[in-house]
């Protein structure tokens, strides 16, 4: 998915930290200035919601895996065992990984088997996460 | 490495360089680095010579860049296009990779008095919306218009099935998203699987696809004129209702969900580009270069992630990676429920 906050703050601080070229000063530096306290607006963003929108996916996705698994196998039922761990945001990611790859599966098999309702159920529970990760950019109408 | 830090600056270079290539006594003034995207280093500068100044652009390649794209491919579109529609002069090309300034570039004439909008800003044209997007479509027909042969860009483009442009391009952006790709994506996986399953016509004629035509690609003046079309880098030959569809991306629509590119309505936008290019917009095909646009879109910014954090040095390459992909995940979202909706299977 995206960079991680670590690596978005590492990024940052290289880039104010760079003794700049000659030729970067002026509007390179300015715009280069802005778009760190945009990202920084953003990791805000991340650090304030990002737990508890990847808890919620999480438990979205066990509960859509468990309950496919009567007909599409019981290789789903793994996914009650994909714990979140300590609820870092990496431990968090990890499981989430876990848990998409399984539900990318079940998808295709859905889909192969023309269930046309359970595939509408996991369309909808695309937007509903969809939503739930979108950012917003300072100064930015919400998305239309 | 930077002009300035291996030894000689690169205003001295730019200098030696062109007195060579004009058999001049050439001086560089004004070099100043610019933001100009995130795959070419961009600089402007006054060259001085016994002619008189001249304002000039150099785009040189960087040492890591968003899209591996080909600065000859992106040169030969600036003279395929300039005096047809409002493109900088193309000058000179230099391939060689340790040439005079260390890495390949090109250099153009510079369009002065203009400025391209930021696309995440809301209104950015503000009353001149309606006349900004009355000649976006338009020019973006004229090149739908263009006959591909008789183009410099026939000189390296390769001329595609008119009935495999979808897959081409599909094939194209999907490596990309399965190379690079650093967390499971199952919204642009079900979109990809998707338009496979559901393909476009072939296309109705191949022409110039620009790649990457939008709000923020172009300058303009603040009083409705567009005084140039930039960010030529994977211009290509295929289905001219890609470049279509990617311009009324909701990605670059200032939030403003009425108007594409910030500026008129969806409908007026592809009369004024079916007026222009001769062509029409099926309505049907139109709807699969739609979801392709948040599938190429999401491979372009998976790519970016990717590439970030290799070194964190390029933060638009950082930007790139974060915001931008989550709004195509809610675009493709919304669009895969919709055309489930209308019947695709």
């Amino acid at each position: 998915m995206t960079p991680t906050v670590p690596e978005l703050l590492a990024g940052c601080a290289a880039a104010l930290s760079a003794v700049p070229a000659t030729e970067d000063a002026g509007l390179f530096t300015a715009t280069r200035l802005r778009t760190v306290a945009t990202i920084n607006v953003l990791v805000a963003q991340e650090c304030a919601t990002g737990t508890s929108v990847r808890i919620w996916e999480n438990a979205a996705l066990r509960s859509v895996l468990a309950g496919a698994a009567p007909r599409y196998g019981a290789a789903y039922t793994e996914a009650a065992s994909i714990g979140d761990g300590d609820l870092s945001l990496a431990t968090l990611d990890d499981a989430n990984a876990k848990l998409r790859r399984l539900l990318i599966r079940l998808h295709e098999a859905a889909e192969a088997a023309d269930d046309t309702k359970f595939d509408r159920t996991i369309l909808a529970l695309y937007r509903e996460m969809a939503t739930r990760r979108e950012l917003k950019l300072p100064g930015a109408r919400a998305a239309g | 490495m930077t002009a300035a830090d291996s030894g000689e600056p690169l205003s001295r270079r730019l200098e030696q360089y062109l007195s060579s290539l004009w058999n001049d006594n050439v001086r560089v003034i004004n070099l100043a680095r610019i933001p100009g995207g995130a795959s070419r280093e961009t600089y402007r500068f006054d060259a001085e010579t016994r002619g008189g100044a001249r304002g000039l652009i150099l785009r040189r390649d960087p040492v890591g860049s968003l899209i591996d794209t080909d600065r000859r491919v992106e040169f030969l579109a600036y003279k395929s296009f300039h005096g047809v529609v409002p493109v900088p002069e193309p000058i000179v090309l230099e391939e060689r990779p340790d040439g005079p300034l260390q890495r390949p570039f090109f250099i153009m004439g510079r369009i002065d008095g203009g400025t391209p909008a930021s696309p995440f800003t809301p209104s950015p044209y503000v009353e001149h919306a309606d006349a900004i997007g009355e000649v976006l479509f338009a020019i973006l027909g004229r090149i739908a218009h263009a006959d591909i042969d008789a183009l410099p860009l026939a000189q390296c483009l390769k001329h595609p099935d008119p009935a495999e442009c979808w897959r081409n391009a599909l094939d194209e952006w999907e490596a990309i998203i399965l190379r690079d790709e650093r967390h499971p994506q199952p919204i642009v996986r079900a979109a990809m699987r998707r338009l496979r399953r559901n393909p476009p016509s072939p296309a109705s004629r191949i022409s110039v696809v620009h790649g990457d035509y939008r709000s923020g690609n172009f300058l303009h003046d603040g009083e409705g004129r567009i005084l140039g079309v930039l960010d030529w880098e994977m211009v290509h030959f295929g289905d001219p209702l890609e470049d279509l569809a990617w311009c009324c991306d909701p990605l670059w629509n200032h939030f403003d969900a009425g108007r594409v590119a910030g500026t008129i309505e969806e409908t007026a936008a592809i009369a004024i580009w079916e007026r222009e290019s001769g062509l029409r917009a099926d309505p049907a095909s139109l709807k699969w270069w739609k979801l392709f646009s948040a599938v190429k879109g999401q491979a372009i910014w998976t790519t970016a992630a990717k590439q970030f954090t290799v070194d964190h040095a390029n933060l638009a390459l950082a930007i790139s990676g974060l915001y931008p992909p989550r709004r195509h995940d809610r675009i493709m979202a919304d669009t895969l429920e919709r055309l489930v909706e209308e019947g695709w299977t």
